[in-house]
This record gives structure tokens, sequence and C-alpha cells, in this order.
């Protein structure tokens, strides 16, 4: 059955205009109550074929990637049609819709970490998928699932078959939902941001695995995802959503060069990948103090720093013999994948951990992690802003408590001066008064981070650390956050230590980069000489994974692909 | 069974120790400080008649005019041999006493806690499943009801219904089937509120995680996601709440022994108690402090077998990260 779909694959222009489509959306409306959250939708994406739903969060993509499924919480109402296979699915009572849900509809969801039963075996839900399959041998359907789990690029299938979901890391785990979701063949596979909780280089293989399987199974993919480059890279159409209506629909060459309605070209604007040197006025001030044009001082130097763990009885290197300076006034960016020691490292700049070999110094001025008195001094000096505004600020402060809490602490000039100087801050980073009394839940994502930077700024630290600081941000705001972080540089004079594993968003915004890669700093440079001659094969692979937005031409593909297979082989 | 489960397990019977001790030494201290000492009501009631001289040869010899230490050690190291010494009113060893009784109590108490069990699992269905309009937040309201409403009141109506209006039961027969029976159900509703309080909230976290999106995405059904996906890591908590509920239905027992008439572990504490029995008393106590000990340590032991996920002190294991190369290159390497 497969040689024969193998046979048929890819309908040529001719029969994809008479055969009708596999899925077709027509006036779709979505409300929670009141509250109309998909408005009009429509697109249609034919057999074997590619669409991509582009939006940022509440554009309304996630709620249609539900209703196709009929996954819609209670509360949910959706009106229009959803024609699947000429079926209309919104109108089938659920005890006949379930018997295309997993068949012939595949499902991949965003987060895999979550995405699985905790308490039940890994295999136990497999067996979940594989009776889609109407084999009635579990032998057999054990077999087919190991097949699968092959199929998906796991190393051993039998292992992971016996595993609990926590046992695996979140790549693996995507590549077993990757599989859950195709094993029964369906015709159809939803993917809700399948790859935005998992690493850079992890993201690129994921969706090449996808894009794979779209071709070899003769399967129709629905991507959602927020990444313009992402979707140009892997839909052969388009839609562009914002708060739930259709900006912009079309083949992807023509939304992507040249898009119509302002809303897209804004989202083209902001993708970091694409503008690499979006923000070169504000950043350049920094590259002069390197170039030595105006004074340049090391702020912070990092000599021969290891640092080792203990787990599981096992010791364990989270950073070995780093060494890196950074100049003042400049951004230093650390880069590499989760486990590259990125995260001990900055928890060691701010003396959270103790180093047990090295030395760090940050104005002249020796980090030890033991010393409370010379740790707070630091701390002074010394801030940082954490990945996620969504959990970093407590919910029960008002928005002037938040900010004002470091000068409390440290017992920092007069009430009225503090006053003063928390809407100082909160100006620095364009947030307006009438926010002081707001509570965080009251507050956009992009206003939470930026008032956790001002809460970082009072106490007028020269060094910020940032870790991951728009990870967990829409791309727009993602771009308001990095031009309140540049400007804030161009202004005060901050040093930046940034860590990321969005290379793009690197490329924007720091002038020198450590890649660091299993504790070990691999590669450093200024950006533009790790970005245009990289020399390590690891630095390679990682610029290779930023999607470039367009469809790479097959060979680019295969040698990437040869490329990353001897890297990480 | 790994080096840390034992580690562990060591470690909370050893504690188990320490509790009961404690336990029995409290009660011991309770007893002796409270006014009105027992025995020498007994013995100064002017209708038993002793004189002073009697009275005193009586303390000497019952070792009570010894200091209190003295009598909690030679107490406690009776009670560690098993000997729970003598009814001060019948004469008879209290291990026959308690031993008379134990089997009606355990057949109640285990009844009553299959009761709750299985009303608690139906009310969880049921808020899960049940649409809206066919009363779920009626259902939801059920373990508050339940929670409000005293268990000898629940009894009384059973009795009034099952008894006398439609003669399931003979209400002086205490032990047929059917008495037995509701006497369970008048215990374990209470009981079952709190299991199912803690089933519903844990049942709604779970249903609104993404697995249990995704594992309906694969086209199970409602039942089959209730009973393989919610239920386990919904229940695993409840083996917590159901050890703690041992203390309900101890205490439960006795209310209930007394309205459906049934000989019991509860009807002996209350004989004890109003005659002031200080050995049954003591024993019966320390012996309820020993069964929820126990039973909290056996719901301890089975959690990190039933939970993979659990985690036992020292094996401190570090979130897996994203990666995606091997099994052991996962540590990011930070205890958080």
């Amino acid at each position: 059955m497969a040689s024969q779909d193998k046979l048929t694959q890819r309908p040529d222009t001719l029969s994809a205009l008479l055969t009708p489509p596999l899925l077709k959306v027509d006036g779709l409306s979505v409300a929670y109550g009141r509250r109309t959250v998909v408005d009009d939708v429509g697109f249609d994406l034919a057999r074997g074929r590619s669409l991509a739903l582009i939006g940022e969060s509440g554009s309304g993509k996630s709620t249609i990637a539900k209703a196709v499924l009929r996954l819609l919480p209670d509360g949910a109402h959706a009106d229009g049609r959803i024609a699947f296979n000429g079926q209309d699915i919104l109108k089938q009572p659920e005890r006949h819709f379930r018997t295309l849900r997993g068949r012939a509809i595949g499902f991949v969801p965003q987060d895999p970490a979550n995405a699985l039963n905790p308490v039940r075996t890994i295999g136990a839900q497999a067996q979940e998928a594989a009776a889609l399959t109407d084999e009635p041998n579990k032998a057999l359907r054990k077999a087919l699932i190991l097949d699968t789990f092959a199929e998906v690029g796991l190393d051993n299938p039998g292992r992971v078959y016996d595993s609990y979901p926590h046992q695996l890391s979140g790549g693996m785990l995507q590549r077993v939902l990757i599989g859950l979701a195709v094993l029964p063949r369906p015709a159809l596979l939803v993917a809700d941001e399948p790859t935005s909780a998992l690493d850079v280089t992890i993201q690129k293989r994921i969706l090449d695995l996808l894009s794979r399987l779209q071709h070899d199974l003769d399967i129709s993919l629905l991507l959602i995802t927020h990444d313009l480059a992402i979707a140009s890279e892997r839909a052969d159409k388009l839609v562009v959503l914002k708060d739930g209506t259709v900006q912009e629909a079309g083949r992807t060459q023509d939304v992507f060069s040249a898009p119509s309605s302002a809303y897209a070209r804004k989202l083209h604007a902001d993708v970091p990948a694409l503008n690499p040197d979006r923000y070169a006025p504000l950043r350049d001030p920094g590259f002069h103090r390197l170039d030595g044009r105006e004074g340049t001082a090391t702020k912070i130097a990092v000599e021969g720093v290891s640092k080792t763990f203990s787990v599981d009885g096992k010791s364990l290197t989270a950073v070995d013999r780093i060494s890196f300076s950074v100049a003042a006034g400049t951004t230093h960016a650390l880069v590499g994948e989760s486990g590259s020691g990125k995260t001990t490292t900055i928890r060691l700049l701010l003396g959270l951990d103790e180093p047990d070999a090295g030395r760090i110094t940050v104005s002249g001025e020796t980090i030890s992690g033991s010393d409370r008195t010379s740790q707070r001094a630091v701390w002074r000096h010394l801030q940082l802003v954490y990945q996620n505004p969504f959990t970093s600020l407590d919910p029960t402060w008002s928005v002037e408590q938040l900010v004002r809490e470091p000068l409390d602490r440290y017992r920092i000039g007069t009430v009225a001066e503090r006053r003063a100087q928390v809407r100082e801050a909160l100006a620095n980073v364009g947030l307006g008064d009438h926010l002081l009394q707001r509570k965080p839940g009251a507050l956009s994502g992009g206003q939470r981070q930026r008032v956790a930077i001002a809460r970082t700024l009072v106490l007028r630290p020269d060094v910020i650390v940032l870790d991951e600081p728009t990870s967990a941000l829409d791309v727009s705001v993602q771009a308001d956050i990095v031009e309140v972080l540049l400007s804030l540089q161009a202004n005060l004079g901050l040093t930046y230590v940034f860590v990321s594993h969005d290379l793009a968003l690197v490329r924007q915004l720091a002038h020198t980069v450590s890649v660091m890669r299993k504790g070990r700093i691999v590669e450093h440079g200024t950006v533009t000489d790790i970005f245009d001659t990289p020399r390590q094969p690891y630095t390679r692979a990682l610029l290779d994974s930023i999607p470039a937005g367009v469809h790479a031409s097959q060979t680019a593909t295969h040698k990437a692909a040869n490329l990353r297979q001897e890297i990480f082989a | 069974m790994n080096r840390s489960y034992l580690d562990y397990a060591a470690k909370r019977i050893g504690q188990a120790v320490i509790v009961i001790l404690l336990s029995y030494v409290f009660t011991f201290i309770v007893v002796s400080v409270l006014p009105g000492d027992p025995i020498t009501n007994v013995l100064r009631d002017p209708q038993n008649g002793f004189s002073e001289e009697e009275i005193q040869q009586i303390i000497a010899a019952q070792g009570l005019d010894r200091p209190v230490l003295v009598q909690l050690w030679a107490s406690l190291s009776q009670f560690l041999s098993g000997d729970l010494g003598l009814s001060m009113r019948s004469n008879r060893p209290v291990s026959t006493l308690i031993a008379e009784v134990l089997p009606s109590t355990l057949v109640l108490a285990t009844s009553g806690l299959a009761v709750a069990i299985v009303l608690a699992l139906v009310i969880g269905y049921g808020t899960q499943f049940l649409p809206r309009r066919y009363g779920q937040g009626l259902l939801r309201g059920f373990p508050s009801l339940f929670l409000s409403v005293p268990n000898f009141v629940i009894g009384l109506v059973l009795i009034h219904i099952f008894g006398f209006q439609l003669g399931l039961f003979r209400v002086i027969n205490a032990d047929s089937f059917w008495a037995t029976f509701f006497a369970a159900v008048a215990l374990g509703i209470p009981v079952s509120a709190q299991i199912a309080e803690v089933l519903i909230a844990n049942l709604d976290h779970e249903a609104r995680q993404d697995y249990a999106a995704v594992a309906r995405g694969r086209g199970i059904s409602q039942s089959q996601l209730f009973f393989r996906h919610l239920l386990k890591p919904s229940a695993l908590p409840v083996v917590t709440v159901v050890a703690l509920t041992i203390g309900e239905l101890l205490g439960g027992s006795l209310i209930t022994e007394t309205v459906y008439g049934r000989t019991g572990i509860g009807s002996l504490v209350q004989r004890s108690v109003t005659t002031q029995d200080l050995p049954v008393i003591q024993a019966v106590v320390s012996l309820a402090a020993v069964a929820f000990v126990v039973v909290n340590l056996i719901a301890d032991l089975v959690y990190p077998l039933l939970d993979p996920r659990v985690k036992l002190i020292g094996t401190v294991k570090p979130r897996p990260a994203t990666g995606d190369d091997t099994f052991d290159d996962r540590v990011e390497g930070i205890p958080s």
C-alpha cells in the first residue's frame, strides 16, 4: 500500500484542480461566550500540500487548529464550515467524528514535555495510536510502533518504548509524538507550534522530519506557527492571522516576498532572522568601543572558570575552564543548546554558585559566592532579567512596588527619591506613570518584561545579565524589547551579558559572542566574525539552523543534513 | 528496588516508630496530668467502703505511688512487649477485650472505606463527563454537602428509610448483611467527600493538561481517557488522602456503631470512657495511633512505587533539557 502511495503522491496541477481540497475551511468563526476569537476565516489545503497559519498569541491560530480537530474546550462555539474530505466536521456527532481523529487527522502538539501522560510508559500510549490501525495482533502492533520510532529518528526504539516521558529529552519526545501522529497514516497532520519549545538545532531537525514524512507518506500538513521564517520555509501556502481575522493569504512566495498587508509587512520586519541589521544605528556605539575608537575598559573578566555538579553520584562538569571578557558598554552573547552550560555560567557570574576553579571579576572586583556582604555589593552593579516575565513578577504586587523593591532592599534614598527613581526607570523602558498601580495580571507580556527591566534599572547597575529575555514573547513584542534594551545601552552605557539560543536575535543585538557546547567555549569573537566566517563545525550547524525564510533548494537542504549528521553522529 | 528506595523506606519506618512512641507517651502524660484521678475516685467512693489504709495499700501494690516517669517507663515497656494490662472494670486482659470487638470494627471500617472510594470515583467521573445541563454542577456540590452532614444523621435517615419504611433489614439484628451495608454507607459518605474533593481537583487539573488533548487527538473515547489517562495521575495524591481518612474511619465507626447498635471498638471505648477504665483507653488510643501511623507509612512506601516521577531524597535530578542527543546527554547540570 505504501509503495502505491508513492506512485500516486504529489498530484499534478491538473488533478489538483479537479480533485476537491482535503480540508476546506469556510467562514469559520469561534466564540467563547460573547468574545469572538476567530472571525470568518477561510482557507483550503490540497492533499499532500502544506499550509501555515501565522500569527501572534491571540491571533486565533491555535483555536482554528483545535476547531479542525474538534478539541475546542467547553464553552467555545464554532460556526461556519470545516469540510474534511467533503464531510462537514462541525456538524458530525462526536461519536462519528472520533473515528476520524487520529486515523484521518493526526495532531502534533506544541510542548512535547506535557503532551504525554507522565505516569504511563511511552509504549502504553503508543499502543493507543497503534490500535487505530485495526491490527489485531499486539506483537505486530508493537513491531509497527518500533518501526515508526526508528523512522522518526529515535536511536533505541525498544528503550524508548519502555520509558516514561520524563526520562526522554524534549527533542526525543517530539519525535515520539510525531511518530504516534503519523503511525495510523492520517491524510492530514495538524502541527501546533511543533518546535517552539525546542532548541534551535533540534527545531530544524524536527521540521526536516515533518517535511520528509509529509512527502514520503503524502500527508497534508497544517502548520501553526508564530515564526514567519519557519512558515515560509516549510509551507506551500500562508495564511496570516491577526485578532482572529485573515490579514493576508496566498502562495508562500507571493506573501513572503511581496506582502501586501501592513501587518504581514510588520511581521516580516520583526523577524530577526530576516533583518540582521535592523538595529545597526543603536548598536554601533558599542562597536566603536570595541574598535578602541572610544575609551575601552574591560567590565567583566572570566578566567579559567570551572564548575562541577554531582548528579546521581556521577560528577558532571557543567562549565569547563571557560574564559571570556566583556568590554564596558558592549553586549556579549552566550549561545548554545540546552545543557551547554550557559545558565551555569550566568549563575556563577551572579554569584549564585561558586566556581570550583578560576576567577570572575566585574569592574575589577572579584565575585565570590560565599561572602554575603560582598555579594550584595556586587548585585548592585549586576542585575538579572529573567526569561519569563509571566512567572518572574509577583502577581499580587503593583508595578510601583515591584520596581521600587530593590531600592527598599538596599535602603537607597528617601521615599520621595525612590518614587522619582521608579518613575524615571519606567520612563526609560517606555512605560507611563498610569501603570504604577497596575498588577502584573493587567499587563501584556511586553509590558511585564519592561517592568522587569525597569526593576533592574533603579539600582543604576553597570551590567545587566539577560537570560533569554524575549523567548517567552511574541515576535513583534520581542522587537520592542530589543529596541528598549539597545537604546538603554546607547543612552546609559550599560554592559549586557545576553544568553540565548536564538542566533538570529544574537546577530541583531550582540557585539561579541561565545559559542558554548558541553560546558566549553568552542568559539568566540565579534558577532560579524562568528556569523560570517564560523570556524567550528558546531557553530556552522547552529548558524545553519536559523530559518532562512525562503524555500531552500533541495541541494542546500541535503548539504545541511549531511553536515549535521557529521557533527551530531 | 534500588538503594535510594531502601534508604527512604528505612528513614520512613524510623520516623513511624518515633511517632508511635511519642503518641504513647503523650497519651500517658495527658491522662496522668488531667484532674480527676480515676483510681482514687473509685477507691474513695464511700459506697466501696475502703479505709484510708487499704487505699494506700492498693496504691502501693499497683505501683501508683512511684514517680510518673518510672510509671511511664513500666507502662511503656509493658506495651512494647505486647502486654496491654488488665481492665480495671472486668479484670480481663485488655488485649482479649479488644480482640473480641476488633473484627466487627474492621469489617465496618473496610466496607466504609470501600463505599467511600467507589462513591468518590463515581462523583469524579461524573464531574468530568456529565454534561452541564444534566447537573454536573450539582454533582460538584456533593462533597461539601457530604462533609457538612454528620454521619449519625445519615445513619438515622438510612435506618428510617431502609430499616423501618422498607423493612430491608431488622434494626435490632446488627450483624445482617444489609445492616452492615447501610452502616458502611453512613460511615463512608463523609469520608468519600474528602476523597472526592481532592480527586475532582486533580481530575480537573489533569484534564486541562496538554496530554489529555493529545490523547483525545489519538481518537480515544471519554471513558478510555478517564480510566487510562486521567485516573492514575489524579488518584496518586488521593493515596495520601485515603491514608489520612483512617482517623475519620475510626472516629466515624464509634458513632456509627452506636447508631446501629453494633458491638465494636467504638462501643468498647464508649463503655471504658464512661467507667474511666484507664488501661483500656490507653490501649485503644495507642493502638489507634499505631494503626494511623502504619497506614500512612504504607501509603508513603507505596507512593514512590506507583508514581514513576517521584524523586526520592538524595537523588535530585535536574529537569530534562530539551536536547535531542542521547539519554544521558540531557543534564543541564543545575539542581534546580
